[in-house]
């Protein structure tokens, strides 16, 4: 159509309409499919305008112009998935949609009909392949009303809008509701504010309704300025007719004449849109003089923010309007009285006015059946961070913010650790793991300290740190803060400083009360509610995440390595035992081996140990990963450690001082070990007490000699023992020795090392069966004793990595089948994923979502477990899915073997005698974090006996931290010399480009030569796979020169 | 950039020049309410900046105070009292680029221009800005050079995708030739 119809009435209206939905029919008659394609600034963004050329391009080349029609339309949602793009009538949905695969769309499912399933949304659990829109996860749990036309129409065409029911609230208000009634009918529907605070609109617009004055003024703010809110923007792309029309009513209510939409300068495309749909407005009458013939005018102008978050406060908004400096000016008078050139003014957000059509339309009881009992309607949430589902979605008001993560967001990305969700933007506050089932309601919000907002919710995984966040957040504020009152200006300015020596390594006792304090007052004094909420994200991630500030400010270390001033490198600040990761790797791929080595174990012993079973929590944080994938550190280890020929040992200090004092350690684990091997390294001679014929703790008696042959551990003990540590088997405390004996023995220090042993017991009914048998007994059994009795059908109940060494060395064994029975489902087990793989190939199979109810008695032998099959329900405190009873019904797994592995404890306390310790609420031995003492000033403690079961590297950390500590205590003061990084002498070009090689994994024997013995599995790499892997460094380190030392 | 001429509206402009493109804009918008944002969005859209003979001349024409025109520019950081390179990086520090590694972005930007925020490249290439959120949350980090967003930008491809800039305006300068 090229002339335009101005609409004089309502039956004009339903007339266009009418005659758009015929047009429609008849080019569906003709022309059957419409390839609707995003054209939201996301997709836009990753290439939709040439997907666009290229389609229509395809449809003419391949003949198929009478069979399709391409349509650009608004935001679909999905940002991380495009260019995305849906095919009428058909409903199906596809994504990440390149130029070059517009030839096959038209070919295969165009022309062919069959559609082209690489392109298609795969279920992540499952791997089925959802054809339909309808059955996309992202999709189907949405409900939309704001976004009901966003993605489905032509956003530049407005007949597209009225064919879909597009101005119909605003004739069914002009042709029979009185301004009253209207005002009325929003205050049942419900609605509230969706820009933050969340007033009642219909209240608000009742204010100014009744404000007396001849002119008044309607606003929209579009002055979308927290960081990671964009439903606003995808509205006005999307959907500007809707806001319109929205304001059109909201004029009729209050009596204006006159609205202004105030947009941010960062959205060209948004003002584009809306200025040429206010300009088809006018064409058709919906915008101007007597619009529908109700004698009730209207118009709209557009005003552009100039970088100023400031002006997104409704007061400083105004003041820009008339043309000023942002400032906000105290209320009252609020905008109602006095607003925009000091006439009664209505001011409300995008999303706001974008619900009030469908409200005109439908009814405000139909909208108040959505949503919560204070909190009605749905919501639109950008979904931004480590989330997969990147974009924007609507839901109903309260749904649980873990079901938006998760289901409708898809999880974490990398199956990372969930963290936080920082919700409300600078205003706002975060919420912790614990908190996922909590309802996305205002009132719920507003009680964990976070706030609605404008809906940006950003998710944050385990590499965020909340001081740091905290940190950004101020510096936002401080940089945005207009000026104007003290309490802002100058306040954020002080927090903001705090925060910045936190972070940098320099912040003090005291530093949290000081934030918290000055926060509640810029809260109570700031003028406007920039100022007043901008202590929010300070205070509300200390309140949830204090351990993380103590972090920084008495270990100088941050957890997530993000904050520079703390961070060597990430690898680096993620080893628990602080190895110079950068500094070993760069020297293999040097082939200077042996110095490598050295440089390892300046700050842990057990090279050649956690070369095989460490947890590498440093891949996890390499930066190499954001280019392609991590560095092999752990097997680049393992090449380093293959090298050694004659045992490297780094610095020892001799002390004659030293030596001649008394030092006992408890316990030869890797924490007992590495606590003697620091202390000998400073001169002392230590003696260890170890209660079973072996040293190793758990490295011997429960890791099977197929992950850790027992010669590499027993080499890396007896450089211990060089160094001048004694170690005497057969002595348990409680038995041969006590605490009290030691001291009373000359003994001047003790270091606890005795782990957590006591097994969890599963409390099911017949446990204590002949045939049930803990998974640490087990393999203590047979790692120590040499055999163990084995079953044929062997059920391991658990899903750490006892269960999985107990379930692979059952299979090594003879045992016919191995089935692991866990409770949740395998992304929670807390295995190492690549342990979890190599039991699955030797043969062991994964039973989930099962929990053991009770053992099957048969002639006073284990028969069989009897079993219930669970769901994921609800979220616990850990962040995971809380296994429910999905069926009464149980079933029986027929066994002659249970082996129980779900947990240790410390055992009972009694073995410290007459030596009373304080302990922790988790039953696990207290010490102070900086030096490792416990409650009695010469008993030291680490390991899992002080953190419950944890791993090998952080119980050597553990170690050698109360090495120091017992040095401070003994000699008055630290000598720890290997705590100063070493100068690394390597060459590295800062300005080269990164070696292009992938990584790559080590390699492992055949299942079939590998099922009936204990050899070794993972092997070491050749020389030259090695050098390539170690050069894929990135060498964070270089040029910093950042003191790892945590303060004492 | 300047669309009327050939002038190159990225260098310092000439007065005459400037002045005869002010009034027609002006014209327009006296007498209106609330105009010297607009009037100063347009001035800057033509000139690439905003240079002070011309906040004088607006100044005069909507009968404000010059120190009045000045606050205005002052606080809003979109205005530009400096020329600015003809291709402007801003680099998004939104929340969302931000915890997706959005300040390594910058610190590449930075490193590859030998420039800071806020500073010019000395061929008037390549200026660096800072965004507070585009908007384009699900595909963070991004970046703007001048109206194109580059999405989930790494830090070690920043050079590549300033070479295409680099290229085109290689291409330019040949094809003048």
């Amino acid at each position: 159509m090229t002339t335009t119809t101005i609409l004089r009435t309502p039956a004009d209206l339903s007339a266009c309409a009418a005659r758009k939905v015929a047009e429609e029919a008849a080019l569906r008659s003709r022309v059957p499919c419409r390839i609707l394609i995003c054209m939201g600034g996301g997709c836009i963004a990753s290439g939709s305008a040439k997907l666009q050329e290229a389609l229509a391009q395809e449809l003419t080349k391949q003949n198929a112009d009478r069979l399709a029609v391409v349509r650009p339309t608004g935001c679909l949602g999905p940002c991380a998935r495009g260019p995305v793009l849906v095919i009428e009538p058909d409903g199906t949905f596809y994504q990440n949609v390149a130029p070059a695969d517009a030839a096959e769309i038209v070919s295969s499912h165009i022309i062919g009909k069959k559609p082209v399933e690489r392109l298609l949304d795969k279920n992540a659990a499952t791997g089925a392949v959802n054809e339909k829109m309808v059955d996309v996860e992202f999709f189907r749990r949405q409900t939309k009303i704001v976004l009901a036309n966003c993605g489905v129409i032509d956003p530049l065409s407005i007949e597209e809008y009225i064919g879909r029911e597009g101005y119909a609230g605003l004739s069914k208000v002009l042709s029979g509701m009185k301004p009253d009634e209207v005002v009325d009918e929003m205050k049942r529907s419900g609605l509230r504010g969706r820009g933050g605070a969340g007033f009642s609109t219909g209240l608000k617009w009742s204010f100014t309704r009744k404000s007396p004055g001849e002119v008044k003024y309607v606003l929209c703010n579009a002055d979308e300025g927290d960081p990671g809110a964009f439903m606003d923007r995808s509205v006005l792309e999307g959907d500007p007719h809707s806001v319109i029309e929205g304001m059109a009513v909201a004029a009729y209510a209050v009596g204006a004449r006159k609205g202004y939409v105030y947009v941010r300068a960062e959205y060209p495309l948004a003002v584009e849109r809306l200025g040429i749909a206010i300009t088809q407005a006018r064409e058709y009458g919906l915008l101007g003089a007597d619009i529908l013939g109700s004698g009730f005018t209207f118009d709209l102008e557009i005003r552009m923010g100039s970088g100023a978050f400031v002006c997104g406060e409704e007061t400083a908004l105004m003041t820009s309007i008339e043309g000023n400096r942002g400032e906000p000016r105290p209320r009252p008078p609020f905008p109602a009285q006095k607003g925009l050139w000091g006439k009664p003014s209505v001011l409300n957000n995008v999303e706001t006015y974008a619900n009030v059509p469908a409200i005109m339309r439908k009814g405000a009881a139909w909208y108040a059946s959505y949503g919560t009992e204070k909190s009605k309607g749905t919501k639109v949430f950008a979904l931004a961070g480590a989330v997969n589902n990147t974009g924007l979605v609507e839901v109903p008001v309260g749904t649980p913010l873990g079901e938006l993560l998760y289901d409708v967001g898809g999880g974490i990305v990398g199956n990372k650790a969930f963290k936080a969700a920082q919700i409300g933007g600078p205003s706002g506050g975060c919420i912790p793991r614990q908190h996922l089932n909590v309802a996305l309601d205002y009132e719920s919000l507003n009680e964990l300290g976070a706030i609605m907002g404008s809906g940006g919710l950003i998710v944050m995984d385990e590499d965020s740190c909340m001081v740091d966040v905290a940190r950004f957040f101020l510096e936002f504020v401080q940089d945005e803060s207009c000026g104007k009152c003290v309490p802002c200006r100058v306040g954020t300015k002080r927090m903001l400083e705090i925060l910045e020596r936190i972070c940098s390594g320099k912040g003090v006792q005291g530093d949290i009360e000081k934030l918290i304090a000055l926060g509640e007052q810029i809260r109570e004094t700031a003028l406007c509610g920039l100022g007043q909420t901008a202590p929010n994200p300070v205070l509300s991630t200390i309140r949830h995440f204090r351990h993380e500030y103590e972090a920084h400010i008495l270990d100088k270390h941050c957890e997530a390595g993000a904050c520079a001033g703390l961070v060597r490198a990430p690898c680096q600040s993620a080893c628990p035992a602080s190895v110079d990761i950068p500094g070993f790797v760069s020297l293999v791929g040097e082939k200077r081996y042996a110095e490598a080595l050295r440089l390892h174990r300046e700050r842990n012993p057990f090279a050649s140990v956690c070369a095989r079973v460490c947890f590498h929590t440093c891949e996890a944080k390499c930066r190499r990963a954001s280019l392609d994938d991590s560095v092999s550190i752990r097997a680049v280890k393992r090449f380093m450690v293959d090298q050694e020929v004659t045992i490297q040992v780094p610095e020892v200090r001799e002390s004659p001082a030293n030596a001649a004092r008394k030092v006992a350690v408890i316990g030869a684990g890797p924490a007992g070990l590495s606590c003697a091997y620091f202390l000998a390294r400073l001169g002392y001679r230590p003696t260890v007490f170890e209660a079973e014929p072996r040293p190793g703790g758990m490295l011997v008696q429960t890791i099977p000699s197929y992950r850790l042959p027992r010669e590499i551990l027993a080499r890396e003990v007896r450089m211990i023992e060089r160094l001048g540590v004694e170690i005497v088997t057969g002595m348990r405390l409680g038995r041969d020795i006590t605490l009290a004996g030691l001291k009373s023995g000359g003994y001047e220090a003790v270091f606890l090392g005795v782990g957590a042993q006591e097994p969890v017991k599963l409390g099911i009914p017949g446990e204590d069966a002949a045939g049930v048998v803990d998974a640490l007994a087990f393999l203590r059994q047979y790692n120590l004793r040499g055999s163990v009795p084995v079953g044929k059908e062997v059920v391991v109940v658990g899903g750490g990595n006892a269960a999985i060494d107990a379930a692979r060395t059952a299979i090594r064994l003879g045992a016919k089948s191995v089935t692991i029975v866990y409770r949740r489902t395998r992304e929670e087990m807390p295995a190492y994923a690549e342990e979890i793989e190599e039991a699955k190939a030797d043969g062991v199979k994964l039973k989930l979502l099962t929990a053991p109810v009770e053992v099957v008695i048969g002639s006073e032998r284990t028969v069989g477990l009897k079993c219930r099959s669970m769901t994921l329900g609800a979220f616990d405190a850990s962040g995971r899915r809380r296994p429910e009873v999905s069926l009464e019904t149980e079933f029986i797994m027929p066994c002659d073997q249970i082996i129980a592995a779900i947990g240790q404890r410390v055992e009972s306390h009694e073995i410290f005698d007459t030596t009373p310790l304080a302990l922790t609420a988790g039953k696990t031995v207290a010490i102070d974090r900086a030096s490792g003492v416990t409650s009695v000033e010469w008993i030291f403690s680490g390991g899992d006996a002080v953190t419950g079961a944890a791993s090998v590297v952080e119980a050597i950390a553990a170690g050698e931290l109360a090495a120091i500590g017992i040095d401070t205590y003994l000699a008055g003061e630290s000598h720890a010399f290997w705590r100063t990084n070493k100068e690394v002498q390597t060459s590295f070009d800062p300005d080269a480009d990164p070696v292009p090689f992938a990584r790559e994994k080590p390699p492992v024997i055949a299942v079939d030569r590998r099922r009936n013995n204990f050899d070794e599995v993972e092997q070491g790499w050749t020389e030259g796979v090695a050098l390539r892997q170690a050069r894929r460094c990135l060498r964070c380190d270089y040029g910093k020169t950042v003191s790892t030392e945590r303060s004492a | 950039m300047c669309d009327d001429c050939s002038c190159n509206a990225t260098a310092e402009v000439s007065e005459e020049h400037m002045l005869e493109h002010l009034e027609g804009m002006l014209d327009e918008y006296r007498g209106k309410p609330g105009a010297l944002i607009p009037v100063l969005q347009t001035a800057q859209t033509m000139f690439g900046y905003l240079p002070q003979k011309a906040l004088r001349r607006i100044a005069v024409a909507l009968d404000k105070p010059f120190s009045e025109v000045a606050g205005v520019v002052g606080f809003y950081s979109f205005f530009s009292t400096v020329p600015r390179g003809k291709y402007l990086v801003r680099v998004c520090l939104g929340t969302a680029c931000y915890v997706r590694g959005g300040q390594q972005v910058l610190d590449a930007v930075r490193k590859n221009l030998g420039i800071d925020v806020g500073q010019t490249t000395p061929d008037r290439l390549f200026s660096i800005g800072v965004g507070r959120c585009f908007g384009a949350c699900g595909l963070a980090p991004v970046l703007m050079v001048n109206d194109d967003v580059h999405q989930r930008v790494k830090p070690a491809r920043i050079n590549e995708l300033l070479n295409v800039y680099r290229a085109k305006e290689h291409a330019d300068a040949e094809a003048k030739k």
